[in-house]
């Protein structure tokens, strides 16, 4: 493989989680979190020669976020594309966290419906503190690159997402969602 | 401290953060011991921190294959017209399009290899079609079945998808390609809006090269251009390959 490639490579699949989370809240109706993945992938390389620094995650962030809208634009278009939803797709996204061992079915079937519901809960807040949550509460970026990915000041990402947050909360105690509960 | 004004907000965000010094820390903590409105701000944030985990899910390990797949088909067709050049000026793009052809010409020989046959003929060295390239080396890359004929003539159970769908774009052409086993036998299914044009030596099966049908030493590929065009790489005695791309989903 030409030595770009791999210079290319190393420096953005320490990121793929990252970017994952990131894909799996901006894709849309119809679109798979992976391809959206690989499609910001593919896109960073051919802009590989335009990247002038900076972090590296918060640059494939923006262009994962690009790149969700103009799928989602393209998809309007091409009404026949069939979605690429697999039978080998795994569970639903549920994390527990001490493993399954330690998980009986009820804690799953309930951490599951939680975070259904949390889904439901974030997809109503205003896109930009629903963006800077997925960002920094589930991506992991610190406020300095979410804004630079939102292309906004650090002090409006800490606003954005703090008041996203309580506004989170309060929605799930309506909901009644244990988790995140005292 | 005693003032929920703006000030207040943003040392909150700050304290919230992680970001304060260790006196106005302190001081915080403090307050918060007395202040029931900013004590319900930090559980809520808190809170909301907490439920947002629920939805993390880690990315699946062949993701990161897959992506480095994608990346190195789309490096590849483009050695001849504009290559990325990284960032490190003249020297890297100049680096990278000899690299770039060097890896064309890798894949070519091995897809032109003297070995190869066409139909049952040799097809000189005439240069395999990118897109068709890209479907012959995924096959290839495949591990193959346990078996390399169907047991019959009838098939004994449906295909199933095996991995995720990858998508290509050599040369442009946007290509989703499956992988999938069907009685033991591993076939490679891949779906275009364009037309996949016809190798060099392919056998046509139906006018206008629409349908055509190749041998690439021991795989073999079956092709139906249309909307979508659909074509099969497995590496089947020719006999079986129609009956498996008929088996296969659209």
């Amino acid at each position: 493989m030409a030595a770009d490639h791999r210079v290319f490579l190393d420096a953005t699949l320490p990121h793929l989680d990252a970017v994952y989370q990131v894909a799996r809240h901006a894709a849309r109706d119809g679109v798979e979190p992976e391809d959206l993945v690989q499609e910001t992938f593919l896109r960073a390389y051919a802009a590989f020669d335009r990247y002038r620094g900076g972090s590296m995650r918060a640059w494939l962030a923006a262009i994962c976020l690009n790149a969700a809208r103009s799928e989602a634009r393209s998809r309007r278009r091409r009404p026949w594309d069939l979605p690429a939803r697999t039978p080998l797709d795994g569970p639903p996204a549920t994390s527990l966290a001490d493993g399954p061992e330690a998980a009986d079915v009820a804690d799953i079937v309930i951490a599951g419906l939680d975070a259904a519901e949390v889904s439901r809960c974030l997809a109503m807040l205003p896109e930009p503190q629903r963006l800077s949550i997925v960002l920094m509460d589930l991506a992991g970026y610190t406020a300095s690159e979410t804004a630079e990915v939102l292309g906004c000041p650090r002090g409006t990402v800490l606003a954005r997402v703090h008041r996203g947050r309580r506004r989170l909360a309060q929605l799930l105690a309506e909901a009644g969602v244990r988790h995140g509960q005292p | 401290m005693d003032s929920h004004d703006q000030g207040h907000d943003r040392m909150l965000q700050d304290f919230l953060a992680g970001e304060l010094d260790p006196a106005d820390v302190s001081r915080w903590d403090e307050h918060l011991l007395g202040c029931e409105l900013c004590w319900r701000a930090v559980r809520e944030d808190r809170d909301a921190r907490r439920a947002v985990q629920l939805l993390r899910k880690p990315a699946l390990p062949w993701l990161s294959e897959r992506i480095r797949f994608a990346v190195e088909v789309a490096a590849a067709p483009q050695a001849g017209s504009d290559p990325p050049s990284g960032h490190g000026g003249l020297l890297s793009r100049a680096r990278l399009a000899i690299a770039a052809v060097a890896l064309v010409a890798v894949i070519a020989g091995a897809v032109l290899l003297p070995g190869l046959l066409v139909g049952g003929r040799a097809p000189g060295r005439a240069r395999l079609p990118a897109a068709v390239s890209v479907v012959a080396d995924y096959a290839r890359a495949i591990p193959p079945g346990p078996r390399t004929q169907m047991p019959g003539e009838r098939l004994r159970s449906a295909p199933v998808l095996v991995g995720r769908r990858v998508m290509v774009l050599p040369g442009h052409q946007r290509i989703v390609l499956s992988a999938w086993r069907v009685d033991g036998v591993t076939a490679v299914a891949a779906v275009s809006s364009r037309y996949f044009p016809m190798p060099g030596g392919a056998r046509r099966i139906s006018g206008q090269g629409m349908a055509w049908l190749a041998r690439l030493g021991n795989l073999r590929l079956y092709c139906i251009n249309g909307r979508p065009s659909e074509l099969v790489a497995a590496r089947v005695p020719e006999a079986t390959l129609a009956l498996l791309a008929a088996s296969l989903p659209a």
